[in-house]
């Protein structure tokens, strides 16, 4: 999914906007790394890959541009810097393995564009004020996106240069051709139209000075269609806290939160536990079965299991407890 | 959506990470709790005990200017405990050291 991603939208967005003139010779790079057989000269081929991979959190921010801002001034520079990061360790592999290197490389960014487009994919509808940014956004994008079905039509016809003429055709026209045809027949496949799974915005509210109350726990899990206990149970491993659903069908979890905290690990919790592993719809069932649970999908109809609710090692931070545990070991 | 026959698969993936290295096959997880006022204790579960934990403790109270220990527990082995936030940290560090991958990190908390 994400390879075919990157194939399709950095040329279609970032690409394009530089030149048109580009998007042949980038058709020709992913051509190469496509087909798992040829290797071409690793130089060249990484300054293309560091454009693609540059290219997808950018088209990312930009769709992220009118849901949230402060999620997106938040992100962009963490992504950034994980790109930098990232990108002399691979060049320091690259050189070290050589062609191994760069397909090694290359699965990591695959995995990070899909965790980018899966938050992309449930965003916490919070946008009010935002909301009217979001609408020249959109538009912007579409309009965009015509530009570059402009462009498309151009290319098929010199994408089938060797339909009238002697020559044979080559791998790379004929793999730009069939992307063509693909983006043609699918167009919106290639505008990367996705369903979005919207949530709604958790409400944290801070009892006192030590505990923190989750509002609308119980809405939220009926909107993900799981069991209270259930979510409970990761929310408090996850925190690694105790907590206990009040009266209203509130959640009191003991200590500090803030709203986005819970809602980062809310995020986790549909990335795991909601989600399709394989389709990522979210219309998905939960089922026990021989102490594990298993996610079926209603869509696809998948089913594979989820890691089990851990809470892990929990150290004694408490002075008063840790003396009780001394004194009874002596 | 996706096209699956045109993702790029590497049928020896699995083999090149086999013979890398064998000491850290676990995952290793990286939490964090809350302590009163805005104290907070990272823990480190599950890193392999072919490693010397004393002295990657050592190191990383130097590294991250904070004190930490390694605790034993019956269950999950030695756990590797450093006051404050340093989840950031630690994952950098371990992975910039090389004990283990990045994939092998798992961070849980907020």
């Amino acid at each position: 999914m994400a390879e075919e991603e990157f194939i399709f939208d950095p040329s279609l967005k970032k690409k394009k906007k530089k030149k048109t003139g580009f998007n042949l010779d980038a058709a020709m790079s992913e051509g190469s790394t496509a087909s798992p057989a040829p290797e071409s000269a690793p130089t060249p081929e990484n300054g293309e890959m560091q454009e693609v991979k540059e290219g997808t959190p950018e088209m990312d921010d930009m769709e992220m541009f009118g849901k949230k801002k402060s999620k997106k001034t938040k992100k962009k520079p963490f992504n950034l810097d994980e790109l930098t990061d990232a990108l002399p360790d691979s060049n320091a592999k690259e050189a070290g393995a050589g062609e191994e290197g760069s397909e090694k490389e290359q699965a990591p960014a695959t995995m990070s564009a899909e965790v980018e487009s899966f938050d992309l994919e449930m965003d916490f509808s919070k946008a009010k004020k935002k909301r009217t940014k979001k609408r020249p956004g959109l538009k912007e994008l579409i309009t965009k996106e015509e530009i570059v079905g402009d462009g498309d039509d151009k290319e098929i016809e010199c994408g089938d240069e060797w339909i009238g003429s002697e020559r044979d055709y080559t791998y790379d026209e004929l793999l730009e051709r069939a992307f063509n045809q693909l983006r043609e027949k699918n167009p919106e496949m290639a505008t990367g139209e996705k369903k979005k799974f919207i949530m709604k915005p958790p409400q944290v509210v801070r009892i006192g000075s030590k505990k923190t109350a989750f509002a609308n726990f119980s809405e939220i899990c009926r909107l993900l269609h799981r069991m209270p206990k259930h979510v409970l149970q990761f929310l408090l491993a996850e925190l690694g806290t105790s907590g206990s659903t009040d009266g209203s069908n509130q959640l009191i979890i003991k200590g500090r939160f803030q709203q986005k905290q819970i809602e980062n690990v809310l995020r986790r919790y549909i990335k795991e536990y909601v989600t399709c592993h394989t389709c990522r719809s979210p219309d998905t069932i939960l089922q026990k079965d021989a102490r594990l649970y298993f996610l079926q999908c209603e869509q696809c109809n998948s089913r594979c299991s989820v890691a089990p609710i851990k809470s892990g090692f929990q150290a004694v931070a408490n002075k008063q407890q840790r003396q009780a545990i001394r004194a009874s070991k002596n | 959506m996706s096209i699956q026959n045109l993702n790029t698969f590497d049928p020896f993936a699995d083999a090149a990470r086999g013979t890398d290295e064998g000491v850290q096959d676990a995952l290793v997880h990286i939490r964090i709790q809350q302590r009163n006022g805005r104290k907070t204790l990272t823990t480190v579960q599950g890193l392999s005990s072919d490693y010397d934990l004393k002295k990657i403790v050592r190191t990383c109270k130097k590294e991250f200017a904070c004190n930490g220990t390694v605790v034993e527990h019956p269950e999950y082995g030695e756990v590797l405990q450093l006051q404050g936030d340093q989840r950031e940290n630690i994952c950098q560090f371990l992975t910039k050291v090389g004990l283990v991958k990045v994939e092998q990190i798992k961070v849980h908390g907020f």
